[in-house]
């Protein structure tokens, strides 16, 4: 015989299923959870969900239940494979399962679910070796970011000559949207790629600064490994700083006349597309 | 160019494009390259929303060469939350931009309080639910500009409230909320093996008139219940539930689906030309690309 339909509104079972949903652990845990008892006691779930021949209530919410959080895993999985890598499944699993409850999903796109991972792996202080993680999980953030990035005009290498010389002083370039410059405690770029490549000898990570610069060329991601110079003159400029004092913030970490130096990494930066405009 | 089928016999005149696949990023290179003849493609719309870089220069270039069509699992047209409307603007975008014969998403919530779990959750087959739902239905077709179709998700939970079967929810949706329908053969196989239904009882009471699109899937068997994993071959029980419903409606739009372990896109296309054997033999007297968008605006 049917079991009597308890009368719920549609938004309370929404919000109940919801949250048996989003709890870790068991099916039978969830339904019992404090945040799932505020909308139904558990003594009534077969008033809202009905057995099937080979399954309890408990049991057919639990197949949503058991779902949530492997999708949450999975898609942060494949924003951030070295952070992943790096723990190992368990461990991923755990961050994740604590991240998720703390940042549920709020977008339509699942591309939005990840955006706090580096500042939660930051601050999680029960983490060990957080400084490297978190490290890793902003690099492998700005691949993401620069991968979906609106599409900027890149401003044509042969522009550099056309530039008037008394203009370069003043003068401010315009990066493109899918470009990041990003500095590390860590040198977390050659694990990610070692990660990438599916090379199993991973390299150490000892406390060492690394410069990195994502962009976007060709529709293709790269990731550009800095020398500290480098990075102190792009990161400037890609701040919106202008020519003359991005140099000088470049040239304070460069011996001998600089000039020809700047010039070959602008060149280069200028081919690679990294830069919009120039006024 | 490609021709197509004209379809008289649904509401709005939607031509059949025949058996197309679902465009995922691993096939990229393979589609590129090769422009495999294939009918039309079906894009997940979120995956194109908010990507100005590969994803959507790939998308561009399939829009130009072949009809597609946008399926969408973040609507949550069920939910009780307000719609969103950030998310209503941008599908219309991408639906503007593919030049997209018709938008469709699927009927169940996908989250509430603000919060989206990713998943298709069933609606409780009630009165109020399906007044909850026409209403939306109907404001979110006025957004759209254009009919939306909506797909039987498959479900692993019955509620205790629900006063009808799903295919007369669906139906009665249809005519209240003058929405389509994108009829998941598997989706209805999955469901009446969990729930215990007839599934030729659900093909039989959805009218034909209704019918936007077929989809096919393969799916997991776990014994006491099935799991519509999408990640398999369309067994044989479905592919006649399929030609079963194809009687009914005449040869309509079928895309097949593959969305995990994905196997070489041969193998996909392959699977889904099999549907040849189950449709009907139907005069065709072809349709260019203009004419499909004519039909569809």
């Amino acid at each position: 015989m049917k079991p009597r339909p308890l009368e719920l509104p549609l938004d309370r079972v929404q919000r109940w299923m919801l949250a048996v949903i989003e709890q870790p652990g068991t099916a039978e845990e969830a339904v019992v959870s404090p945040a799932a008892r505020a909308e139904l006691d558990p003594e009534d779930i077969e008033g809202v969900i009905l057995p099937s021949k080979t399954l309890s209530p408990v049991e057919r919410v639990g197949v949503y239940q058991g779902m949530y959080l492997l999708r949450m895993i999975e898609a942060l999985e494949g924003d951030y494979p070295a952070v992943a890598h790096f723990l190992g499944s368990d461990a991923f699993a755990e961050l994740v399962e604590r991240y998720a409850k703390a940042h549920p999903s709020r977008s339509y796109t699942f591309n939005r679910f990840g955006g706090k991972f580096p500042e939660f792996i930051r601050d999680a202080k029960w983490l060990r070796r957080r400084a490297v993680l978190t490290d890793l999980a902003r690099l492998e953030r700005a691949v993401t970011e620069v991968f979906d990035a609106p599409q900027s005009p890149a401003w044509p290498a042969e522009a550099i000559e056309k530039m008037p010389r008394e203009s370069w002083e003043t003068a401010v370039l315009r990066p493109i949207e899918a470009l990041r410059v990003l500095s590390f405690a860590y040198p977390v770029n050659a694990y990610l790629q070692s990660v990438k490549t599916e090379n199993h000898d991973h390299p150490a990570l000892p406390r060492r600064a690394s410069w990195v610069a994502v962009y976007r060329k060709d529709y293709e991601v790269w990731r550009l490994d800095l020398g500290k110079p480098a990075y102190d003159f792009l990161h400037a400029l890609a701040n919106g700083r202008p020519f003359g004092k991005a140099v000088a913030a470049a040239a304070r970490g460069l011996q001998g006349s600089p000039g020809d130096q700047i010039f070959r990494w602008l060149r280069a930066w200028v081919a690679e597309g990294m830069f919009q405009s120039a006024g | 160019m490609k021709r197509h089928t004209p379809s008289s016999r649904n509401r709005w005149g939607f031509p059949d494009l025949g058996l197309g696949v679902g465009l995922r990023t691993v096939h990229y290179p393979h589609i590129l390259e090769k422009r495999p003849d294939v009918d039309f493609f079906e894009i997940l719309s979120e995956n194109y929303m908010d990507s100005g870089g590969r994803p959507a220069w790939v998308l561009d270039q399939i829009a130009e060469a072949y009809p597609v069509v946008l399926h969408g699992v973040s609507l949550s047209i069920g939910s009780t939350d307000p719609l969103d409307r950030e998310h209503l603007t941008k599908l219309k975008a991408l639906a503007d931009r593919t030049r997209a014969l018709w938008v469709s998403d699927h009927l169940c919530w996908t989250g509430v309080s603000g919060r989206n779990t990713h998943d298709l959750l069933p609606m409780p087959l009630t009165e109020e639910a399906l007044s909850h739902v026409v209403g939306r239905v109907r404001t979110v077709s006025d957004f759209l500009e254009r009919p939306l179709i909506l797909e039987n998700a498959s479900t692993y939970a019955e509620f205790t409230a629900s006063s009808m079967p799903e295919w007369e929810f669906f139906a009665r949706l249809m005519e209240e909320a003058d929405c389509g329908m994108l009829l998941d053969v598997n989706n209805v196989y999955v469901s009446s093996y969990n729930h215990g239904f007839d599934p030729k009882q659900y093909l039989d009471a959805i009218p034909p008139s209704r019918v936007a699109q077929y989809h096919l899937a393969g799916h997991t068997n776990k014994g006491t219940h099935i799991i519509d994993t999408h990640n398999d071959y369309v067994i044989d029980p479905v592919w006649e539930l399929y030609r079963h419903s194809v009687e009914r409606t005449g040869n309509v739009s079928t895309l097949l689906e593959w969305d995990a372990d994905i196997p070489a896109f041969e193998v996909i296309h392959a699977e889904a030309l099999k549907a040849r054997a189950f449709r009907r033999e139907e005069s065709n007297p072809g349709r260019e690309r203009k004419d499909l968008e004519a039909a569809a605006s």
